[in-house]
């Protein structure tokens, strides 16, 4: 089954009767009166949440409502259109969207026909300050970590750690650590230093395979500083790293080793 | 009533009133606010977009719950159709989002101005993209739209998204024109009820003295401006919520990028209270005759901003963690200190 029967799977064991008869009376029609559903969903379709174990390229829907669901069904039913009509209609669809839409466009990028193609969007929706729409392609959205490039994927991790949100939510936050972002933490948090302002602890995490000589000097502040994440994140960072100068530091830390043995960096996660 | 003492000395007028009337009224000045305690208020015609945070802070300590922002003209013409679009997208989208930050829940009615009617090439694309926008969550009516010049142009599209908001069932907010207003209110009514419409779906905004008879008459809103200098003073909004009464009547602030006031609601209010009309009216003219209009487009869910909101951690931009624990931050204006 492609994506567009797959959704309407789910959408049947959430929708009533009466939502069902809307959907497939506008899903079957022009494409005119595709997109004007689109945009109409939550006029005809509950907000009520999906209640579904399923996962579908790699989105899983245990955040997502009805209309949400609806809406990427029927961009996953575009999907039939002549390639030139299908870029232009979702080159629209996203140019007029309101934020609900905007979300639904956004955590339906895998839905998408190319996914690829469709990689400026996503990085603009890293660029917004509205919270939501960043937060669609940000949280349990798997887009960045198969499509964003180095830099793209250094910046959205970057802007969640400058932003205090919940960078664990972001799916192949381990996976695609690299050197470049475990620097640019480091330089972020001697700009907050600088500014008696701090980061939040877990953003240590990402450093962890990346530790040198020039970042452990970091590591050694967090030792001494007066807030205890930032205490439990070094260690931590000790805990997990490979650095040989890491490991011995920790045991001179030994309450904190003590203390942080049975904790893992979900203990900081905010 | 007068309320400054000052201004009385310099323009001695027909009452001057006691000496507590003088002391009493210096007080109200300075206290304004606490007349309005506990009530909240609707704004169903504000421009945000043209307003600064203070505002939107302001707008929350005088108890404005609720606004909606109608689509208008910028004071700058604007020249292609790109213009026209990415402005109502950020009515849906980034004010949406700002009014959110406070705690302040955001509407808007769609549609292209009078003004710019008269560019009609611009207009003829701007009809296009007009449905796009109008079925959209939130999107309370069809407005602001109507007559400033009344000129054939102005007329052929007010009469193309009459009939829009019909096919939309939406409710239709009228600007009427500043200009020979009393013709260009009538001319507005009648061209609504042309179309069909029910007046119960058309709000007639910024009417005065002369207009506000005829439209209640007609079955239509009367919707009032509080605009200092070019509309209604409140003192005058007074006198006509005691001669009328409160029914079908609601008032708005329009406050935009001219000089204007985001709290006239509140502040007309408060002077309601004071000269004694009954928390009753007040309240059906401050907050809830707008909401029974603009709910007809079925977009208005008034447990959306009646129950406290819970605050979304997730609405956060910048490094501005602007309503964390539902607290705005607060600026000391009289500090020199910005940390």
């Amino acid at each position: 089954m492609n994506a567009k029967d797959n959704l309407f799977e789910i959408i049947k064991a959430n929708a009533s009767q009466k939502e069902l008869n809307w959907i497939e009376t506008k899903a079957s029609g022009s494409l005119q009166s595709l997109q004007t559903a689109f945009v109409a969903t939550p006029r005809f379709i509950s907000k009520t949440p999906i209640n579904t174990f399923e996962t579908l390229n790699g989105v899983d829907f245990k955040t997502w409502t009805l209309d949400k669901l609806v809406r990427a069904y029927f961009l996953a039913s575009l999907s039939d259109l002549h390639k030139e009509v299908y870029t232009k209609t979702l080159h629209t669809l996203f140019e007029t969207a309101e934020n609900n839409e905007a979300v639904a466009l956004i955590s339906s990028l895998v839905f998408l026909e190319n996914p690829e193609t469709w990689l400026l969007r996503a990085t603009d929706a890293v660029r917004t300050n509205i919270g939501v729409v960043f937060d669609a392609i940000a949280f349990k959205n798997p887009y960045p970590q198969e499509y964003f490039s180095e830099l793209a994927w250094n910046q959205l991790v970057l802007k969640c750690i400058f932003n205090d949100k919940p960078i664990q939510r972001i799916l192949g936050l381990d996976e695609r650590a690299n050197k470049e972002l475990a620097t640019s933490i480091s330089n972020l948090a001697h700009e907050r230093w600088a500014a008696g302002r701090s980061i939040p602890p877990q953003a240590w995490r990402l450093v962890v395979k990346y530790l040198d000589e020039t970042i452990f000097e970091d590591i050694k502040r967090l030792f001494d500083s007066e807030s205890q994440n930032d205490q439990i994140a070094a260690a931590l960072v000790c805990k997990y790293s490979e650095f040989e100068t890491a490991k011995s530091k920790l045991e001179i830390h030994a309450d904190l080793k003590d203390k942080t043995k049975n904790l893992t960096w979900s203990s900081l996660e905010c | 009533m007068c309320q400054k003492e000052s201004e009385i000395k310099q323009n001695p007028s027909h009452f001057e009133g006691t000496a507590e009337e003088h002391e009493m009224s210096k007080t109200i000045q300075a206290n304004y606010m606490d007349y309005v305690k506990g009530m909240k208020f609707f704004d169903p015609h504000i421009h945000m977009s043209s307003r600064t945070t203070d505002d939107y802070t302001a707008l929350v300590d005088a108890g404005v719950v609720a606004i909606i922002e109608p689509a208008f003209w910028l004071g700058q013409p604007r020249t292609g159709l790109a213009s026209f679009k990415d402005y109502y997208s950020s009515l849906v989208g980034w004010e949406r989002f700002r009014s959110s930050q406070f705690g302040i829940k955001h509407y808007c009615t769609i549609g292209l101005n009078s003004r710019e009617a008269n560019n009609e090439a611009l207009a003829e694309e701007v009809m296009e993209i007009l449905p796009l926008f109008l079925y959209k969550e939130g999107v309370v009516g069809v407005g602001e739209i109507g007559f400033d010049d009344q000129t054939a142009a102005e007329e052929k599209y007010y009469r193309q998204q009459l009939e829009m908001s019909k096919e939309a069932s939406l409710p239709v907010q009228v600007h009427t024109p500043h200009r020979d207003k009393k013709k260009g209110t009538e001319l507005s009514m009648s061209i609504a009820l042309e179309h069909g419409i029910d007046p119960r779906m058309v709000i007639i905004d910024h009417n005065n003295e002369e207009t506000v008879e005829s439209v209640l008459d007609k079955g239509f809103w009367a919707a009032f401006t509080i605009y200092p200098f070019t509309k209604m003073g409140n003192e005058r909004m007074v006198e006509l919520v005691k001669k009328y009464g409160p029914e079908r009547i609601m008032i708005n602030s329009a406050a935009d990028w001219g000089i204007s006031d985001p709290l006239a609601v509140p502040k007309t209010a408060a002077l309601m209270k004071i000269m004694g009309i009954s928390d009753e009216a007040i309240k059906l003219v401050c907050y809830q005759n707008a909401i029974d209009a603009f709910a007809q487009s079925g977009q208005i869910n008034v447990s959306d901003f009646e129950t406290p909101q819970e605050i979304d951690q997730s609405l956060k931009f910048n490094g501005n963690t602007v309503l964390r624990g539902g607290q705005i931050p607060r600026v000391d204006k009289n500090s020199i200190f910005i940390s």
